[in-house]
């Protein structure tokens, strides 16, 4: 280039020496940087430019910038240029590196406190469930504490009743004892001998009534009772007049209950004279025997059942 | 050689050394000929290996085995040239070792970080779904 300027413009050596001096001043002061650290360059440019990046690694990018400074110092040793593109680059390369692992640990702050959230909303979740579970458990174990309850009082219910049933039995069987009563299929049967009347009448005797008296009490206690009583007499005398001395005997308990507060639609009488002997009439112990009225109350159409 | 030596060296040193001095040592060392053995850039090879056993304890031969590897062959070929006497290039060698080594640590930083930030994100994404299964069942 410089011999084919020469050869043209021959005719002014000076000025072309001039030109010659100033282009090639020119060529040497244009490639200021050394072309193997333009790459290195932009990279580092790249690297300052990235948002993300730029501020995160300041000392390792200043660092970069001063090796890449050097690189781009235009000088003849090849080996040299090479060596120092490779610093460079290398640096360029660390401080990214830096700025990325900058990032990285900042995302890993964010990311334990997610995982922290996480982990807090998991044992909120636990901790609900567990409450949960143990308020279902508690309202399970009311409801069996209930039934619990129920069959205790239904038992102790029970019991009561069968106290009372067996109070009522009890007492049942002392006023039969007390009535010196006999308990058959017809009914319980108060005997009331002939001792309480005067021989041949039916009037009770003054003073006498003690069994009575036990019987108006039991028939007050037990109001749906009904009663029959009969009369009965020995074989002495015609059946005629036995019978109706029976009757008008059986009629007189009948007075003297009524009289006592029984109601009178409850007690029936009947007179059966000579004809229903317990006894041997032929002795006077058998014929004593024979000579009686009946109380038959009858049996609680319940308590059949019972 | 000894004269290429002598023209090379104080390029190398024309920044902290006065012009006098230089030639001062220029002659002292051409009045000595071969005996004269050039300094070795022991602080550059040290740094460099401090930096590669550095960047081994950041696993860098795990995360970025290949720096690493390029670090090594630097340093040996420093030694190379340190055996034969050549100091500049073995100093340029083990200068450029360092900075292998150096970006093999910070690679292997990165390279920790990313793992360390997706095995957060993996046990925090099973988290969550642990805890939609365990609300999705009926106890």
């Amino acid at each position: 280039m410089n011999i084919s300027l020469t050869n043209i413009k021959g005719a002014a050596p000076l000025a072309v020496a001039a030109a010659v001096s100033a282009l090639v001043a020119g060529c040497a002061s244009a490639p200021r940087v050394a072309p193997a650290a333009e790459a290195v360059r932009v990279r580092l440019t790249a690297l300052q430019s990235d948002p993300q990046l730029a501020g995160k690694a300041d000392a390792a990018i200043q660092d970069a910038e001063a090796a890449v400074r050097t690189a781009e110092m235009p000088q003849g040793d090849k080996v040299l240029t090479a060596h120092r593109v490779y610093l460079a680059d290398r640096k360029v390369e660390s401080a990214r590196a830096l700025a990325e692992m900058r990032v990285a640990e900042e995302q890993q702050t964010q990311l334990a406190n997610q995982r922290e959230r996480a982990r807090l909303d998991a044992r909120t979740r636990e901790a609900d469930a567990a409450a949960e579970r143990a308020r279902m458990a508690q309202a399970e174990g009311e409801v069996q504490r209930r039934a619990a309850d129920a069959a205790r009082d239904e038992a102790g219910a029970a019991r009561l009743q069968t106290d009372q049933l067996e109070q009522q039995a009890s007492r049942m069987r002392q006023q039969i004892s007390d009535l010196e009563a006999e308990v058959t299929e017809r009914g319980i049967v108060v005997t009331v001998g002939d001792m309480l009347f005067t021989s041949g009448k039916a009037n009770l005797q003054q003073g006498t009534t003690g069994n009575l008296d036990k019987l108006v009490t039991f028939l007050g206690e037990h109001p749906q009772r009904m009663v029959r009583i009969e009369g009965h007499t020995d074989s002495a005398g015609t059946a005629e007049s036995n019978h109706l001395l029976s009757l008008r005997r059986a009629e007189s308990v009948k007075s003297y209950l009524v009289g006592n507060g029984v109601g009178v639609d409850r007690v029936t009488t009947a007179g059966l004279g000579e004809d229903v002997p317990v006894a041997d009439n032929s002795t006077s112990i058998g014929r004593q025997m024979n000579r009686r009225v009946e109380v038959i109350i009858n049996h609680e159409p319940s308590s059949a059942s019972n | 050689m000894n004269i290429a030596f002598n023209t090379r060296f104080p390029r190398r040193s024309a920044a902290g050394v006065g012009a006098p001095a230089l030639a001062g040592l220029a002659v002292v060392l051409a009045l000595q000929g071969c005996a004269a053995t050039p300094p070795v850039p022991t602080a550059s090879l040290d740094a460099a290996t401090q930096a590669i056993s550095s960047a081994e304890r950041s696993d860098a031969a795990r995360h970025a085995a290949g720096e690493l590897s390029e670090a090594r062959a630097r340093l040996a070929a420093a030694n190379t040239e340190v055996t034969a006497k050549r100091m500049t290039r073995a100093q340029q060698l083990a200068d450029e070792a360092r900075a292998d080594a150096e970006l093999a640590s910070a690679r292997a930083g990165v390279a920790k970080a990313r793992a360390a930030n997706e095995e957060l994100r993996r046990s925090t994404g099973t988290m969550i779904e642990e805890m939609q299964r365990n609300a999705g069942d009926p106890q």
